[in-house]
């Protein structure tokens, strides 16, 4: 007989050993990057607030986050903007059109145009990372 | 889906959608707009001329909004994998509801700050 896990994550590791299927994987790594995001638009929205203080304070709050480390953050920023983007298009296909049966297909499809996204990402984020003028 | 919520959750499962693909569409033009442009820069003057123009102020006052839902309820439905009672789920939907109305509040008046330093 199966036994339940326990404790904080019990749930979500019970759903991956009884059902470890490419839509189980997907639905949790929505909800992480789901969290992520969440996570980082506050602090969008608090880097944001500083134009209270006028242009002066908003300029140096950006100039602050212009390092190279910030740069590469975004590039993974990118990597869970797009998972959560293309696979939550996907999910809203599957439950609008009904599309149950090629929801696995739609899957590889969404992360063959997330590795392109990607790709695109890195030409465009790494000059930027190891410029010194940003 | 539990009883518990009701026609709640049918509501919430369709605004979700309505208001990730809103956000969908907006991230890709934000981002594309913001960071994939060869002159990239960002400053206080890019930022307020472009909420110089009205359709810009607009579209923010939609999407500030939107994305609070979409935010929240996400978060909600992961406090939801963990059945909660009826009365922890009332009070955390109602925190989620106080807190999503004082940040759009907010937001409003960050998108107004930019549309008047132009």
């Amino acid at each position: 007989m199966y036994q339940a896990k326990t404790g904080f994550f019990g749930m979500y590791r019970d759903e991956v050993s009884l059902n470890p299927d490419v839509g189980t994987w997907s639905w949790l790594l929505h909800r992480i990057t789901g969290l992520i995001l969440v996570l980082y638009a506050f602090m969008h929205f608090f880097a944001l607030s500083s134009s209270v203080g006028g242009a002066s304070t908003f300029n140096a709050w950006l100039a602050n986050l212009q390092t190279p480390l910030t740069h590469v953050l975004e590039i993974g920023l990118m990597a869970v903007v797009g998972f959560h983007l293309l696979n939550g298009l996907r999910v809203t296909a599957v439950d609008f059109f009904i599309w149950t049966k090629p929801h696995k297909t739609l899957f590889w499809i969404a992360m063959i145009i997330l590795v392109i996204f990607m790709v695109i990402t890195l030409i465009v984020f790494l000059p930027r990372a190891f410029s010194p003028h940003h | 889906m539990n009883g518990k919520t009701g026609k709640g959750s049918a509501y919430g499962w369709l605004f979700q959608r309505i208001t990730g693909l809103f956000l969908a569409f907006f991230l890709i033009l934000h981002t594309q707009m913001l960071h994939f442009t060869k002159d990239w820069k960002i400053d206080f003057n890019v930022v307020t001329q472009r909420l110089d123009s009205t359709g810009w102020v607009i579209f923010y006052a939609i999407f500030v909004p939107a994305v609070l839902f979409h935010a929240f309820n996400g978060v909600w439905q992961v406090v939801h994998d963990y059945r909660p009672g009826l009365g922890t789920a009332k009070a955390v939907k109602a925190l989620f509801w106080v807190l999503g109305l004082a940040i759009s509040a907010w937001g409003y008046y960050l998108i107004a700050t930019f549309s008047k330093g132009a």
